[in-house]
């Protein structure tokens, strides 16, 4: 089966086994949640000794992921998003990032992919408290290519990392060729007349209203995140010059994500206006993706919407 | 690096050394948590010179012993034993908490030659050393992993959550000490949150458990020695201990915790209140 078929999480599993079988020293740590990570049976039957269920102790899995990092071990440690990143923020800081110890955070379901489970497992603040601290890369690959190049360089980098990992299967944007820089965005679509910015699930909404903008006349770039931190400066900074807007786009928080990043770096570098798109400071709740679309105002029409009313004020 | 024979005189007289240092050198930084520390002493010192496998000049050794200090706030106590070892100058001693220092008041791996994990915020380190005994277990590596908690400490919930693991993976490579010297920053664990029966606690995670006299050297080392040939499940030592023992001024006192020494005045008098007098400064 091609990835672009596979279910993010079967992706991710899979590539797992296949870091193992490159580095024995790859171990995969789950609480409790290995068949939503993807990793039970696909790792847990394959690579056993490698395969390290902790139970319901996700603070309990971080520590001992730090203790197995110092040992020289490279563990890819599980969890809904939730659990992965708010309540083992402090393991996540003491044990992991202060430490520098080499280990690799995933949280699962990350947003509104969190569906059915609500408002207490829909996290939209990972990316704005994994962003805040020292030491951390954050990443939010989009599709199962990139997700597979994120954690291969991953697993040959000595450094802490959280990556969002989102469960289902989605449409390809890349390919088996794709190569991951975290230094650097992807600019996925060329054009002059707004910049979209976007991470992990929203790209591929956002490919889709750049696609409505050309059918009414509007060139938007847009300009992929698959790294949060580090956060390509040199990139945002070119297209802000040639457009003049920005229009940020994610499934967190406005405050301190992504949109956050842009705002940070725009305005010390080429203050432009900025719109965000995301959660208004919300918490989540049971619902359908479309629900939260349009509830909270970011999914395809609200991006365009966005777009056409920044061009409006534009006086490039 | 193991002392072959033992001379209770001459631990004794290192004990006092080390308590003059620790005492020392926290008056010297204006404050620090003092306490801890000088409960720890006895068990450090015998962890270091008769029992822990160690490489000073080669700190990183991938056979030596671990230890883990999971009340990372007793630095000062391994800094001691680590500088009497020879991982570091004991001119560095004095640094502590200085500006630039290598010697941070809680544990840090990346600063400090021989701390093997970075510890300070409770509950942490016990689940560290689980991991590193784990990492041992699928290297098949031989050596013990010591890791010392605090009573305080074992409020946390994350100290239960690494007991459920430890026990469940069999990790009889992992000893831990628990430093029980019967007080927490606001005061008596009994009276704050009493862990007690501690021992049935243990043996009732699937802990293999030991008591033993903080302060006695015969019995640290039998203790210790007997945790380790332990098979098939993780030790557990309640060390019974007296916290700040050896400083009158302070000596089972909750205020021992964490001291302010704000003039030379403060300094004198809890280098004075010190039971052991007779002590030569190595720095």
């Amino acid at each position: 089966m091609l990835l672009h078929e596979m279910e993010m999480r079967a992706v991710y599993g899979q590539t797992l086994n296949e870091l193992i079988e490159e580095n024995p020293n790859v171990m995969c740590l789950e609480a409790d949640l290995s068949k939503a990570s993807g990793t039970n049976p696909c790792v847990a039957k394959k690579y056993p000794n490698n395969f390290i269920n902790v139970g319901v102790c996700e603070a309990n899995m971080i520590s001992i992921g730090a203790g197995l990092a110092v040992e020289g071990k490279i563990p890819f440690c599980a969890s809904f998003t939730c659990f992965a990143s708010r309540r083992v923020y402090d393991q996540i800081t003491i044990s992991v990032a202060y430490a520098n110890n080499n280990v690799k955070i995933v949280g699962t379901a990350p947003g509104i992919t969190a569906g059915p489970n609500g408002g207490t497992h829909m996290c939209f603040q990972d990316l704005a408290i994994m962003r805040a601290m020292p030491n951390m890369h954050v990443y939010s690959p989009t599709d199962s290519y990139e997700l597979r190049a994120v954690m291969r360089y991953m697993a040959k980098t000595r450094q802490p990392a959280y990556m969002q990992l989102i469960r289902s299967k989605v449409n390809k944007i890349f390919d088996e060729n794709y190569k991951f820089d975290p230094a650097w965005a992807v600019v996925l679509k060329k054009g002059k007349d707004v910049t979209i910015v976007t991470t992990g699930y929203m790209t591929h909404f956002a490919l889709e209203a750049v696609e409505e903008l050309l059918r009414k006349g509007i060139n938007a770039q847009l300009l992929h995140y698959p790294s949060v931190k580090p956060f390509d400066v040199e990139t945002l900074v070119a297209s802000a010059k040639e457009t003049g807007i920005v229009v940020t786009v994610e499934t967190q928080n406005i405050i301190g994500g992504l949109g956050g990043a842009v705002c940070e770096t725009l305005s010390e570098n080429y203050p432009v206006r900025v719109k965000r798109l995301g959660i208004p400071d919300k918490f989540g709740e049971v619902a359908t993706e479309e629900y939260l679309f349009n509830k909270h105002g970011f999914g395809v029409k609200h991006i365009v919407a966005a777009c056409m009313e920044m061009l409006k004020g534009n006086k490039k | 690096m193991i002392k072959e024979k033992f001379d209770k005189n001459e631990f004794d007289k290192l004990a006092a050394e080390y308590r003059y240092i620790i005492t020392d050198i926290i008056c010297r930084a204006g404050s620090g948590h003092i306490g801890g520390a000088l409960s720890l002493v006895e068990i450090v010192i015998t962890l270091y010179d008769r029992i822990m496998k160690i490489a000073p000049d080669n700190p990183k050794w991938q056979y030596r012993d671990r230890l883990i200090m999971s009340k990372g706030h007793a630095g000062p106590v391994l800094y001691t034993a680590l500088a009497y070892k020879g991982f570091f100058p004991t001119s560095w001693l004095p640094t502590l908490n200085a500006d630039g220092t290598r010697l941070p008041s809680h544990c840090d791996q990346n600063q400090t030659p021989g701390i093997d994990m970075t510890t300070g915020s409770l509950g942490q380190g016990l689940s560290c050393a689980c991991g590193v005994a784990l990492a041992a277990k699928i290297d098949g590596k031989k050596h013990n992993i010591f890791c010392v908690i605090g009573d305080g400490e074992s409020n946390e919930g994350q100290i239960w959550e690494a007991a459920l693991f430890g026990a469940h993976r069999k990790l009889d490579n992992l000893v831990a000490i628990c430093d029980y010297n019967k007080l927490q920053i606001d005061g008596f664990t009994k009276e704050i949150l009493d862990i007690e029966p501690l021992m049935d606690k243990w043996r009732a995670f699937g802990w293999e458990t030991f008591e033993m006299d903080g302060h006695n050297w015969d019995d640290i080392y039998k203790t210790v020695n007997q945790a380790i040939a332990v098979k098939d499940k993780p030790s557990m030592i309640i060390a019974h201990t007296i916290k700040g023992k050896g400083c009158c001024e302070i000596e089972n006192k909750a205020e021992s915790h964490n001291i302010k020494v704000p003039d030379k005045a403060s300094h004198e008098k809890y280098l004075k209140s010190l039971k052991c007098q007779d002590n030569e400064l190595v720095y």
